[in-house]
């Protein structure tokens, strides 16, 4: 509940934050893109991205519940991509968000994978002529611990929502519980009490 | 007479006039943009590379024979690729400042495995999957595995023994953890309920003693127990011989069993067979079973 009530809070936030900034940065590029671009439409003057944000913006409160956090253990997270670049780059976003949250974090490089193909060049005959492709697939492994429930979506929610066009990710949480209450007694010493007391 | 004219169509329009005044293109923005100013409001989302609005003299592409790679003006290179433009560490600093206040923060308590351990013994794994394609659906995500140590269940004896019988290949000796893995429901929290319930049922069939399990032979032992088995009844057998050759008094089996050597000789048979032979217990057997039947001799 408070994880839900906290990530929706959290999209609200930053969707008006990124919304005031993006308003102030479009209204400066369109004069530009207007010059620039060889279109002889008058433009409407509105930016692309279309914003609404209320004129009075009341700032979204924070609430907190009583029932208690779920607390994760490690929080693995597996990233693909096909470009090296791409996933340092990210790799750094990732670790500096982690760092600035307190939470502490461990990256390492798996061996990259590549699914080779060789086909034949024509349409038809000429076997001796092929071609080979190949799809190369890197990996960077982020390890996460001892995170609560509330820090573990807000951190999974920031990253995976400026995750790159192209990259992939698997997250795999380890979530600690205690024993549940039918587990702690057999409950067949209840069951005769009952039995004896009925009888 | 109804005069036809035809009309020249051209598609933009004809005369200088007419035509609408394509305006003098500007210098880029990046020409009036200070070294200090606030990059996170030139990119505050993922945006396109603009050229126009990125200060840095980039190049990108495989140049040509006795060339420099293309510039950044119309370079589909530079498009193609993701940037991080919207990310810099002010953004991200800036970003993680607004979003600490819905963090919370670990227990202090919990500071290492063991502690983790002993407070919350159940550990459950479930998987996330996150990629561009024609479903946001990923059928792996459904699998749930829950993991716990035996030994901080409440289990005694039998309990336990019955419950890795029922188990089989879930639980792993050397680690003392049963790990069951569900999948067979299509929700994830679907399966963690099972995961759950399965884990009750199997605690308290454990602790139920049923007919059928007095029926319990010796293939069946997890582990060697000296009662009533062949081990004894030869030793006893044997030793009786012994007494009536040498004396008269034939003791009772009670009063061998209790016996220091018999003892002795007992540790030792259930040492061997269920830690293996190795020298150590090898040589504690020989001993025993010289003390046993007297053959210990002074080797001068």
């Amino acid at each position: 509940m408070a994880a839900r009530a906290a990530c929706a809070a959290v999209c609200r936030r930053l969707g008006q934050e990124l919304g005031s900034l993006s308003v102030n940065g479009s209204k400066s590029s369109t004069a530009q893109a207007g010059g620039l671009l060889l279109s002889s439409v008058k433009r409407a003057p509105s930016s692309s991205l279309h914003i609404d944000v209320p004129k009075d913006l009341i700032k979204p409160t924070i609430t907190t519940s009583d029932e208690p956090d779920t607390l994760y253990k490690r929080l693995s997270i597996l990233v693909k991509a096909h470009d090296k670049a791409v996933l340092d780059s990210y790799e750094y976003f990732a670790v500096l968000a982690a760092k600035e949250l307190g939470i502490s974090i461990d990256v390492h490089e798996p061996p990259r994978k590549m699914e080779r193909l060789t086909l034949l060049k024509s349409v038809h005959i000429f076997k001796k002529h092929r071609v080979q492709y190949e799809m190369r697939t890197l990996y960077r492994r982020f390890e996460l611990k001892h995170l609560t429930g509330c820090t573990a979506n807000v951190y999974l929610e920031y990253i995976q929502r400026n995750l790159p066009e192209g990259v992939a990710m698997e997250v795999t949480k380890t979530q600690i519980q205690q024993l549940p209450e039918h587990i702690k007694e057999p409950m067949w010493e209840a069951l005769t009490k009952e039995e004896d007391s009925k009888s | 007479m109804c005069q036809i004219s035809y009309v020249k169509s051209t598609f933009g329009l004809a005369s200088r006039s007419e035509r609408p005044i394509r305006r003098k293109a500007l210098p880029p923005r990046t020409e009036k943009m200070d070294v200090d100013q606030d990059w996170p409001s030139v990119y505050p989302v993922a945006a396109p590379f603009k050229p126009s609005a990125v200060p840095l003299p980039v190049r990108m592409g495989y140049p040509v024979k006795k060339g420099v790679p293309m510039a950044k003006e119309g370079n589909l290179e530079l498009l193609k690729i993701p940037n991080f433009l919207h990310l810099t560490p002010v953004a991200i600093k800036r970003h993680c400042e607004a979003l600490k206040d819905f963090c919370t923060e670990w227990p202090a308590a919990l500071d290492s495995d063991e502690k983790c351990e002993k407070h919350f013994p159940i550990e459950i794994d479930t998987a996330d999957y996150v990629s561009s394609g024609p479903s946001v659906r990923n059928p792996k995500a459904r699998v749930v595995t829950l993991r716990v140590k035996l030994s901080s269940l409440n289990l005694d004896n039998h309990a336990k023994k019955k419950l890795i019988k029922l188990v089989g290949e879930r639980y792993c000796k050397t680690t003392d953890v049963l790990s069951i893995t569900t999948d067979r429901c299509p929700l994830k929290r679907q399966n963690y309920d099972y995961a759950l319930y399965l884990l009750t049922v199997l605690y308290h069939e454990s602790w139920k003693t049923e007919e059928w399990e007095k029926n319990k032979t010796e293939a069946d032992m997890e582990e060697y127990v000296w009662e009533n088995s062949s081990s004894e009844k030869n030793v006893l057998q044997t030793l009786l011989q012994i007494r009536a050759a040498d004396s008269s008094g034939a003791p009772s089996r009670e009063e061998l069993l209790g016996t220091k050597e018999v003892e002795d000789y007992q540790k030792c048979v259930v040492r061997l067979k269920n830690e293996g032979e190795n020298e150590e217990s090898l040589a504690q057997y020989k001993e025993s079973v010289k003390r046993l039947l007297n053959l210990e001799c002074s080797l001068n």
